[in-house]
């Protein structure tokens, strides 16, 4: 006993967890904060024209862009189509993960192809895209999908084939079915992979969208972006990375929570 | 033994077989623009390899990807170890990298474009900038965890800081910089072909945007083709690394 103590002493001793609510955190912090800034903008007024972004600039453009229609018809777009593509990526990504994992047969046929199409670098397929879906945002939908599916089914399906051997023995013994076993059983508990898995698609489904407006050049944030800094307008584009940059946070930010909220046994493991 | 392998592996050969036939089958039965068959695929392949477009556009690419990726190992590596050193400044920068490893990176293309146009220096930035966080952010993660009694144990016997550098840190945040290697890889050929595309059009990139403006979707279903392999080779690659030292990870 002592000795095993002993030997996994990290296990015992909570890891400290990032956030600013940790003591003594919050000055390192701000300094590096406004260091960055600070260099950012000296640097930029230094070396670089008018039009280059630069911190102090682009804080006064916070409140004319997010008063600005057209941003907010762009962001609209952009966070529909996301949330469009995310929600059917859910759905098929997890039954598929779901087969994977509680079927050796369906695992060795479709494992090569979802690690094949993993490995692809998913912007790659835009091109294939525009001309199946044409230049639209049916084809963003599609991208987004392409670029966030396989983590979710690689997710669900290692979660699935980590259930424990006891709760399936037990659901057996107690006469319930393949489905409900699944649904209530299989499902549940592997619901922290389900999250894990989210959180890369979440973030993969950002890029799929903006790349997709840059190449289809249609309506949203990404195109935004694109014209705006293309008509020397880089304050205005940089708010619109600045909103990306908070989704992505924001996202890890959620998944963290609800991953302690909601599953507090489970240990975030790097995936 | 050998009857165990083939009944693990024989259904993978089968599927992807499968594969291949409804691939044919799908490219036949639609049109040309639409969808190619695997078969043409190839060909179209063997024909872009002899005229000798495929190869340089190919080695092209590699040249961007290995620079990108190298000089992210380069800067990302070393920052780790001194963040993971030096506590105040690895607090310090932690939410910032957080903040940058979670942003979409793609987005900033449009201003590397304007700010230093079409040569190779600002492709291996975009290759760069896709590349050097997650391996920040794991080296990071990973000097989180040093266990401080390492460190006093080192100390206490006198220990010089390169030695502890060598013989602690080194070791113990390997394990979690070979993760980051590990997604860094898959960023890396994102940040690649996204540079390809929407900067100077080179490499891979440029045969696939042409393919698809000539309607030669062959060429455009091989490139990827070739891609996917590669990234799959990569791919398992980057595992290969990563469980290698995952052994050293208590």
């Amino acid at each position: 006993m002592a000795e095993q103590a002993l030997s996994t002493p990290s296990r015992a001793v909570p890891k400290p967890r990032p956030g600013l609510r940790t003591k003594g955190t919050l000055l390192p912090r701000l300094v590096t904060g406004a260091v960055i800034l600070g260099a950012w903008e000296i640097v930029v007024r230094a070396t670089a024209p008018q039009y280059v972004a630069k911190p102090s600039a682009i804080v006064l453009a916070i409140p004319r862009v997010v008063t600005d229609p057209k941003f907010l018809t762009a962001l609209g777009q952009t966070l529909g189509a996301v949330a469009e593509g995310l929600a059917i990526t859910l759905v098929l990504g997890t039954v598929m993960g779901l087969l994977m994992g509680r079927s050796p047969a369906i695992d060795r046929t479709i494992r090569v192809y979802i690690n094949g199409f993993n490995a692809l670098p998913m912007i790659i397929v835009l091109p294939l895209f525009s001309l199946w879906f044409g230049y639209s945002s049916h084809a963003r939908i599609a991208t987004i999908i392409f670029a966030a599916i396989f983590a979710i089914t690689m997710n669900v399906a290692d979660g699935a084939r980590a259930v424990p051997r006891e709760y399936i023995e037990v659901s057996r013994s107690f006469r319930s079915g393949k489905f409900r076993t699944l649904i209530d059983i299989v499902l549940p508990a592997s619901l922290p992979y389900l999250l894990a898995g989210f959180r890369l698609a979440a973030g993969r489904s950002l890029i799929g969208a903006v790349v997709a407006e840059f190449f289809l050049s249609i309506g949203g944030l990404g195109f935004y972006i694109l014209y705006n800094s293309r008509s020397y307008h880089h304050n205005e584009a940089f708010v619109g990375v600045l909103l990306l940059a908070g989704f992505g946070v924001g996202f890890e930010v959620l998944v963290q929570w609800a991953t302690r909220r909601f599953m507090p046994w489970y240990r975030r493991g790097e995936k | 033994m050998l009857h165990t392998t083939i009944r693990r592996h024989l259904p993978v050969w089968l599927s992807v077989l499968a594969g291949f036939v409804i691939w044919e089958i799908a490219g036949r039965s639609t049109s040309a623009a639409f969808m190619v068959p695997f078969s043409e695929t190839l060909l179209r392949l063997w024909q872009l390899t002899v005229q000798g477009e495929f190869l340089p556009e190919l080695l092209d690419s590699a040249e961007l990807f290995a620079t990108g990726f190298s000089l992210a190992l380069i800067v990302g590596a070393p920052l780790g170890l001194l963040f993971a050193r030096v506590r105040v400044l690895r607090v310090g920068v932690e939410p910032y990298i957080m903040i940058l490893y979670a942003t979409p990176m793609v987005a900033l293309i449009p201003f590397i474009l304007s700010l230093m146009g079409f040569g190779f220096a600002p492709k291996v930035l975009v290759v760069f900038l896709f590349t050097v966080f997650p391996v920040l952010y794991n080296t990071v993660e990973g000097a989180r965890s040093i266990k401080p009694e390492l460190i006093e144990v080192a100390k206490s016997y006198r220990s010089s800081e390169w030695a502890l550098w060598r013989e602690v840190m080194l070791p113990y945040t390997l394990p979690y910089m070979m993760t980051g290697v590990r997604q860094a890889i898959g960023r890396a050929l994102i940040g690649m072909i996204a540079a390809e595309f929407f900067l100077s059009a080179t490499g891979v990139g440029r045969l696939i945007m042409e393919s698809t403006q000539e309607f030669d979707t062959a060429g455009v279903f091989a490139a990827i083709f070739v891609i996917g392999v590669i990234g799959v080779g990569l791919t398992r690659i980057g595992l290969m690394i990563e469980q290698h030292f995952a052994r050293w990870r208590q």
